[in-house]
């Protein structure tokens, strides 16, 4: 990560609007740079090469706004805006044309720049995204695109497909936990508390939604508040009448409901 | 559609052919003791158009059982009773219009002039038939090799678009576009930069233009267009593409189809370097062994990356080229392990001249 590198042209007295550069190519950021460089009451304050770096930025400096570009390694676009949640900054997709993106994009109105990004479509995405924050601050609780319309979107752009592995936010750090190292999902309110290999982490997504996107053959809801990784399950014990709990291959019991019950024996 | 009835030119020549048949028929039917000439073109040239009318029936069972498929036994049993029954159908119009005929005084005695032809006519109905039924066989053969041509050529229309989707899906949109960026970002304050890298895109372009309308290019040129592929990328990623090639000599002669190994390269790009924050190598190798040219593309790659819609086609692509060029004699075999995917292609090296 680079060292914030105030724009010029910021007039006295107004606040600047606070940029953070997102694109692992460096010629790309270099141009976002040399283009937001021309514009007034804007301050670059940090320029990432990928979506880790991003995720950082956002916890430590803040920024009103990313520019975010999609194609990044390990950490996508999509993934970084889904990491950074409601309270996130606004956020501008750069991008190579791509069809699917487009769409998504139309359905979901994030606002977008095509690749090669010309310095008017920049000014003119960078004064809406400046309206939006006005909204955001003036109404509390209005906010931008979000987790939920994020997550729609990589839905709506990624190949159909079940979940590969699960991104968790643990402040500006980002635990990339694959599929198949969850043992079990723990509902707790509007958040989920996953294990996998002997810790816990906490996300911020429904059960619900997180069940419809894990493949149904791995992954049993054996309980209103538990998700169960079968291949962890060792046996499963009657505990008393119509009440029955699993016991994990590590000597974990969860409970199973009467639904859940008939769901694993279903499957098994 | 019937082949006759279809166009209004055969039908003409058709029924001129039929009223030539009758015309014969006439003078046959004049013969009898008592007879005139008037009596037989009375009578004969009726009989002639009827069974023209009556033989294009003989397309329906022709067209129905086809020569080649049908047992010869079941079409000789339909064709037999079709003539039978259209004969005698033939000859019971005869018999009628003979006897209409009779009563007038000009004609009189038609009718029993008439049944004495008739053992005659009968076979010759039979015949007539029999004849129609071969000039609709005929017809048939016409039309299915019309058909298979008008097919070839359709075959050959979809050849040639499918090539051209080939090489458009080569020349990648995301490529120029990523290039018009970092051109757009070199301008500002490396304009070297940027009039070197229009240069190469220019030169890649040219030269993808050019090696793709060939039928076959020496491996060297493939290279030339892989180093200037790579040198764009490169600008883009910076350090974080490394390429080494491993190129014997002797193999750089050897003819390819064009554009062969570029969707590879490419791959090995986007799904392999790209999808590394430190980046990683290239590897190309190409050498002559036994009569095969062996021809490597490794990347480095991370193993958990996210797998895109579109992975494999262009790999699927390559694959069904090598087999059109060289059937089976070609080979291709991709693996990933520990961190590299590995492409190995092996084909027949033609003699070199």
């Amino acid at each position: 990560m680079n060292e914030p590198t105030p724009s010029a042209g910021a007039p006295e007295g107004a606040a600047p609007l606070r940029v953070a550069i997102v694109d692992d190519e460096e010629p790309a950021r270099r141009l976002l740079r040399g283009l937001l460089a021309a514009l007034t009451e804007v301050e670059v304050v940090a320029e990432c090469a990928n979506g880790f770096e991003a995720v950082k930025a956002a916890s430590e400096l803040v920024p009103d706004l990313l520019l975010l570009d999609i194609q990044m390694p390990k950490l996508d676009g999509f993934e970084v805006l889904e990491l950074l949640g409601e309270e996130g900054p606004a956020v501008v997709f750069v991008t190579a044309h791509d069809e699917h993106a487009l769409r998504a994009f139309e359905v979901h109105a994030v606002d977008y720049l095509l690749k090669p990004v010309s310095g008017q479509r920049l000014a003119e995405a960078l004064e809406r995204a400046r309206a939006r924050l006005g909204e955001r601050s003036g109404a509390a609780g209005a906010s931008g695109p979000g987790a939920s319309a994020a997550r729609a979107l990589a839905a709506a752009v990624r190949p159909p497909g079940r979940l590969e592995r699960l991104l968790v936010r643990e402040g500006p750090a980002v635990a990339v936990i694959p599929i198949e190292k969850v043992d079990y999902v723990e509902a707790r309110d509007d958040y989920v508390c996953l294990r996998a290999e002997g810790r816990k982490h906490t996300k911020q997504q429904t059960l619900g939604e997180l069940e419809k996107e894990l493949d149904p053959s791995r992954f049993v809801r054996i309980h209103r508040s538990y998700l169960l990784n079968v291949e962890r399950l060792a046996r499963i014990e009657l505990y008393a009448k119509d009440s029955r709990v699993a016991i994990l291959a590590d000597g974990t019991r969860l409970p199973v409901s009467r639904a859940g019950y008939a769901r694993l024996q279903e499957l098994l | 559609m019937h082949p006759i009835l279809a166009q209004p030119r055969r039908l003409g020549l058709y029924l001129l052919a039929w009223l030539f048949a009758g015309g014969l028929l006439s003078l046959a039917l004049a013969f009898p003791e008592g007879g005139s000439a008037l009596e037989g073109m009375a009578l004969g040239l009726p009989l002639g158009l009827f069974y023209a009318f009556v033989s294009l029936a003989a397309w329906y069972p022709a067209r129905a059982a086809p020569l080649r498929s049908a047992g010869a036994l079941r079409q000789l049993v339909t064709h037999a009773a079709a003539a039978l029954l259209s004969s005698a159908a033939w000859c019971l119009f005869g018999v009628l219009l003979a006897r209409g005929l009779a009563r007038l005084p000009l004609f009189a005695g038609a009718a029993g002039r008439f049944q004495t032809v008739l053992p005659f006519l009968y076979p010759v109905g039979v015949l007539l038939y029999l004849l129609a039924v071969a000039l609709h066989y005929l017809f048939v053969a016409f039309e299915e090799s019309r058909q298979a041509e008008r097919q070839a050529l359709g075959l050959q229309i979809l050849a040639r678009e499918a090539e051209l989707r080939a090489l458009r899906a080569q020349i990648n949109p995301h490529f120029l576009f990523n290039s018009l960026n970092s051109i757009s970002a070199l301008v500002g304050d490396d304009p070297e930069g940027a009039r070197r890298m229009c240069e190469l895109l220019a030169d890649f372009l040219r030269q993808s233009l050019r090696l793709g309308a060939l039928e076959r290019i020496p491996l060297a040129d493939e290279l030339a267009l892989l180093a200037n592929f790579l040198s764009i990328e490169r600008v883009r990623f910076g350090p974080r593409l490394q390429v080494s090639e491993r190129i014997e000599d002797a193999a750089r002669g050897c003819l390819l189809p064009p554009l062969l190994l570029q969707p590879l390269v490419e791959n090995a790009v986007t799904h392999g370097i790209a999808q590394l924050i430190a980046g990683g190598e290239i590897r190309l190798e190409a050498r002559c062994e036994g009569g095969l040219l062996q021809l490597v593309i490794e990347n480095d790659c991370d193993p958990d990356r996210r797998r895109r819609a579109g992975t494999g086609l262009g790999l699927a692509n390559v694959r069904r080229r090598l087999e059109e060029t060289w059937g089976r004699e070609a080979r291709l075999q991709a693996r990933e392990e520990g961190g590299r995917y590995r492409v190995e292609i092996a084909v027949p090296a033609p003699a070199q001249t």
